[in-house]
């Protein structure tokens, strides 16, 4: 159990020696971390579901968060799943509680300020609310491309000429 | 590790700025820094700047420059293209001539200095003989900001391909599959860097810094990895 706990903890530290992990997480980023919301996946094939997938280069982070929308545009489940530090998994988690039940619109003006802001982020980890701001982007952007075949036509055609 | 890596480029930045504002005359003249006399006799300093140097009046070993070019130091060309047998051999002999065994009997001072140099020759001997870190240090030389933005769906078959192989990596452990994705991991970073060499080599320092991006997501799954083999 000891061992189990020291694991965890290993876990939480981000990029070893990073400011961070001295100063360590501020509890509502333990929290996402230790019990993630709406971790998984949704179908990816579905017509109402936007899927983004995005990546830090300057970590080698990767994050998928996804969208469920219904008939009135109003996002009505949210799912990701994200291999990174504690802070990439904590704004990813944060940002899918607050998608849904938002209008894609609405859910548009999520700011990565914001999610910052709500789990108290250090300086070193803006990137990762950063990156949770550009999934939540990719995911819509995503499922407005499905909702507008002829736009995704006439961009397929742009991309092929 | 990237903590690291940044304090390290960020040292090579401004190593860039002094060495490109004027080449360092070999001989010095009247007013020149204090630095380049000796700190234990006060006897002028001849020398390479940059390298670990003795005092040629007293053999007391003096500082390491704040911040020396990595490749000078370790006596390879500025270059993506090293022979690693070179520098292991570089690397050696350095920490031959000023590892802190060697400077047990000697004054405190000096004794500090040897730890600097060996410490800074570890650093050095690390960031080169990794392709990874060695390639962002040459952009770095050149100016080039080491890619900071997110990827998105440009890239998306590359970043479903990295998402899965770190699906399978938090799976309940199996040896089988581990192997598979350490050939895997390997295989690619094999790949990487001869593309990275080659962009090197015709100067498209962009597309150097797109590929050391990819580099990094391999970097960071391979670090996975090995934690997941490490039986706890």
């Amino acid at each position: 159990m000891a061992a189990l706990r020291a694991a965890g903890a290993a876990l939480l530290r981000p990029g070893r020696g990073e400011a961070v992990a001295r100063l360590g997480y501020h509890k509502k980023v333990v929290d996402h971390y230790e019990n993630p919301r709406n971790v998984g996946s949704l179908d990816r094939n579905a017509k109402n579901v936007g899927t983004g997938l995005v990546g830090a280069p300057a970590c080698g982070d990767v994050m998928k968060l996804q969208v469920e929308v219904d008939e009135n545009g109003r996002i009505v489940d949210a799912r990701f799943k994200t291999f990174g530090c504690g802070s990439a998994i904590a704004s990813s988690s944060l940002a899918t509680e607050w998608v849904k039940g938002k209008t894609v619109d609405e859910a548009l003006k999520i700011k990565n300020t914001d999610i910052a802001k709500e789990l108290c982020l250090p300086p070193v980890k803006l990137h990762c609310s950063m990156l949770a701001e550009d999934a939540i982007k990719a995911a819509l952007a995503d499922y407005k491309l499905k909702q507008d075949p002829n736009k995704e036509e006439s961009e397929k055609k742009a991309n092929n000429a | 590790m990237q903590a690291a890596l940044r304090q390290r480029l960020g040292r090579v930045r401004w190593a860039l700025r002094v060495s490109e504002a004027a080449p360092r005359p070999r001989c010095v003249g009247p007013g020149s820094p204090a630095a380049l006399r000796c700190w234990s006799c006060g006897s002028p300093l001849p020398g390479a700047e940059g390298l670990p140097r003795f005092c040629p009046g007293c053999r007391a070993l003096q500082p390491p420059a704040p911040r020396p070019d990595l490749f000078r130091l370790m006596d390879c060309d500025r270059s993506f293209r090293i022979d690693a047998q070179q520098l292991q051999r570089r690397f050696r002999s350095l920490q031959r001539a000023v590892h802190p065994d060697r400077f047990g009997r000697r004054p405190p001072k000096e004794q500090y200095y040897s730890e600097q140099h060996s410490s800074l020759i570890n650093k050095a001997y690390q960031t080169l003989l990794n392709p990874l870190s060695r390639g962002l240090y040459l952009l770095e030389l050149s100016g080039v900001e080491p890619a900071q933005e997110t990827d998105c769906d440009a890239d998306s078959v590359f970043l479903t391909e990295i998402m899965e192989i770190n699906e399978k990596l938090a799976e309940p452990k199996n040896e089988d599959i581990l192997e598979e994705i350490e050939t895997l991991i390997k295989v690619k970073q094999e790949e990487l860097t001869k593309e990275v060499t080659a962009a090197f080599e015709r100067d498209d320092l962009q597309e150097a810094k797109k590929l050391l991006a990819k580099m990094k997501y391999f970097a960071n799954l391979e670090d996975k990895l090995k934690n997941k083999k490490i039986p706890s």
